[in-house]
């Protein structure tokens, strides 16, 4: 996964056609109650997610995108089809899978490095190990100062970056994020974004990352799924170009980029019609 | 805010010190109330010294207080024992509640006091018939508000948990009953206002020391002054108690707290 900056590519290649699949969702069905009588939310949904690569997922609000990631991380069974991790069934969740949620989800007991370490502790990791790893976490993420603070005292960004933090301290080999930023303000969300990208150049993690947001999914995703409405479908996939400059700079930089603009269009195009046909 | 606290306290001690003021003029010598049905205050403070020094029917004011404080926190105690792990677990494993809820639905209705009669029947009037019924009176807040804490848990907490690499017997010891905390604190002072009530009571029906046996016997001899010291004083440890247990969840549950710590 080396990127040379500056390359500009077409977007339509495979551009990582030599990795392996590390994370497959293979025709995902979910009803939440009975099939046929429940909710469907979920409708035959397939994504590969190789190794190395950040795949968005976006979709209009209440389309199934959370429900898919649940599914994903093993949280809930689908109704039909199956999850698979390097070829084989998933099974239950756990820290090979990292869960990013939308609402935090802290512990609200915890200080922010009693979170941090959390899932160290509960899978037995050595005392002198978790310290080591969360040292590493609380600078990467910036919240030294923060150590001893409850949840509760921290802003919403602060939050999410212990709920990210918590996350990439077990060392994930796939990391899903299910709309982090959402519940963010703009400057922000803008800073965690870039620092998400950075995160994934640098130490390439697979993540399969969902949001309702296009500028979100253009600027960090090497590959846009886009879901239809409630069933969720798949209704298109659309390859973004990786080894550009714009991805590696500033998210209102990028945005101002030709290809960038055209990208969103295009993406933005596909969402509106799944909203304006509800 | 330090400003309006400083207010806060002066208007309440204000409103109290004025309630003393209207006590008084009403029972002055050739008021409106007769002594005998309401006494004085310096009467009932002048009863109060006498009472801590020397015995009333049998025992001292402190020995009646203790008596009373034995049997109340004995049966709390006993009834979080029960309650608290029974209450989580029921919340936690539906085919335990399935077996017990029913049990414990049948027995609820019925009042704590109700089961003075067949206390006593079964060991007499003797402490450990109170400290059954403070039990049974306590059990029920504890219980339910130990189910309650468990079910107010954000779901998502479980999920994070378990994407965490927790197991379900880690979630219970390290997440529910962590985050449990604070609702168990305000169990535990639900449980004691209704221990303490009804110890009162009981001991109006049956005892051989403590505040509420003062208060029935000082009633049949018109010692009004006596049974205004006993009243108080159930009122002032009622609130002491209960004062107790909030000054515990700082440090029980600091993260619950308002303006917790930070450094
Ligand atoms: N646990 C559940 N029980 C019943 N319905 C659910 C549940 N979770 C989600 N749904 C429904 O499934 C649909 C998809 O929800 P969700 O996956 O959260 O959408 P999104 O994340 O795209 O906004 C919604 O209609 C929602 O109401
Ligand atoms: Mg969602």
């Amino acid at each position: 996964m080396e990127q040379s900056a500056g390359k500009m590519t077409s977007g339509i290649t495979d551009p990582a056609p030599e990795s392996p699949a590390k994370l497959e969702l293979c025709n995902i069905s979910k009803w939440f109650g009975p099939e046929g009588e429940g909710v469907h939310a979920v409708d035959d949904c397939s994504i590969e997610v190789k190794k190395g690569e950040f795949i968005v997922v976006v979709g209009p609000s209440g389309c199934g995108k959370s429900t898919l990631m649940t599914v994903g991380a093993g949280l809930e069974e689908p109704t039909h089809g199956e999850v698979l991790v390097d070829g084989k069934p998933a099974g239950p969740p756990g820290p090979t899978r990292s869960v990013v949620f939308q609402k935090f989800a802290l512990f609200p007991s915890e200080t922010v490095e009693q979170n941090i370490k959390f899932g160290l502790q509960m899978t037995g990791v050595s005392a002198t190990e978790q310290e080591t790893r969360l040292a590493e976490q609380l600078k990467i993420m910036g919240l030294e100062q923060f150590r001893r603070s409850y949840p509760s005292e921290l802003s919403g960004g602060m939050q999410q970056r212990v709920a990210i933090a918590r996350a990439l301290v077990m060392q994930p080999e796939i990391l899903l994020m299910d709309e982090p930023f959402g519940a963010l303000d703009a400057q922000t969300r803008t800073i965690l974004q870039e620092e998400v990208q950075r995160l994934h150049r640098e130490m390439h993690y697979t993540v399969l990352f969902i949001t309702h947001s296009v500028e979100e999914a253009v600027y960090l995703g090497d590959r846009v799924v886009v879901m239809t409405r409630r069933p969720g479908r798949i209704k298109r996939v659309i390859d973004l170009p990786r080894d550009v400059a714009w991805k590696t700079g500033d998210i209102e930089l990028a945005a101002e980029h030709p290809e960038f603009i055209e990208f969103r269009r295009e993406i933005w195009g596909l969402v509106r019609e799944e909203i304006v046909s509800i | 805010m330090g400003q309006s606290r400083t207010l806060q306290v002066a208007a309440s001690l204000g409103a109290i010190l004025a309630w003393i003021v209207i006590w008084a003029w009403l029972t002055r010598p050739g008021g409106p109330v007769p002594t005998l049905y309401f006494p004085a205050p310096d009467d009932v403070w002048a009863k109060f010294v006498r009472m801590w020094q020397r015995p009333y029917i049998g025992s001292t004011l402190p020995n009646h207080i203790l008596a009373s404080l034995y049997i109340v926190l004995t049966g709390w105690g006993l009834a979080a024992l029960v309650g608290i792990p029974l209450g989580i677990a029921m919340a936690w494993w539906k085919r335990l509640k399935w077996i017990v809820f029913p049990t414990f639905q049948l027995i609820r209705p019925v009042p704590p006091l109700a089961w003075i009669p067949l206390t006593i029947l079964w060991l007499g009037i003797g402490d450990s018939a109170r400290i059954s019924v403070v039990f049974i009176a306590a059990l029920v807040p504890w219980l339910m508000n130990s189910m309650l804490a468990v079910y107010s848990i954000d779901r998502l907490l479980l999920d994070a948990a378990k994407t965490l690499g927790a197991n379900d017997h880690q979630i219970l010891t390290r997440v529910v009953c962590r985050t449990a905390l604070p609702t168990l604190v305000a169990a535990a002072r639900m449980a004691l206002g209704s221990a303490w009530s009804t110890l009162v009571a009981a001991e109006i029906l049956a005892a051989t020391a403590g505040l509420g046996y003062v208060a029935v016997n000082a009633s049949q001899l018109l010692d009004t002054d006596v049974l205004l010291v006993a009243m108080f004083m159930i009122g002032i440890l009622g609130i002491g108690m209960t004062g107790l247990i909030g000054l515990t969840q700082n440090w029980l549950a600091p993260w619950s707290v308002l303006g917790a710590r930070r450094d």
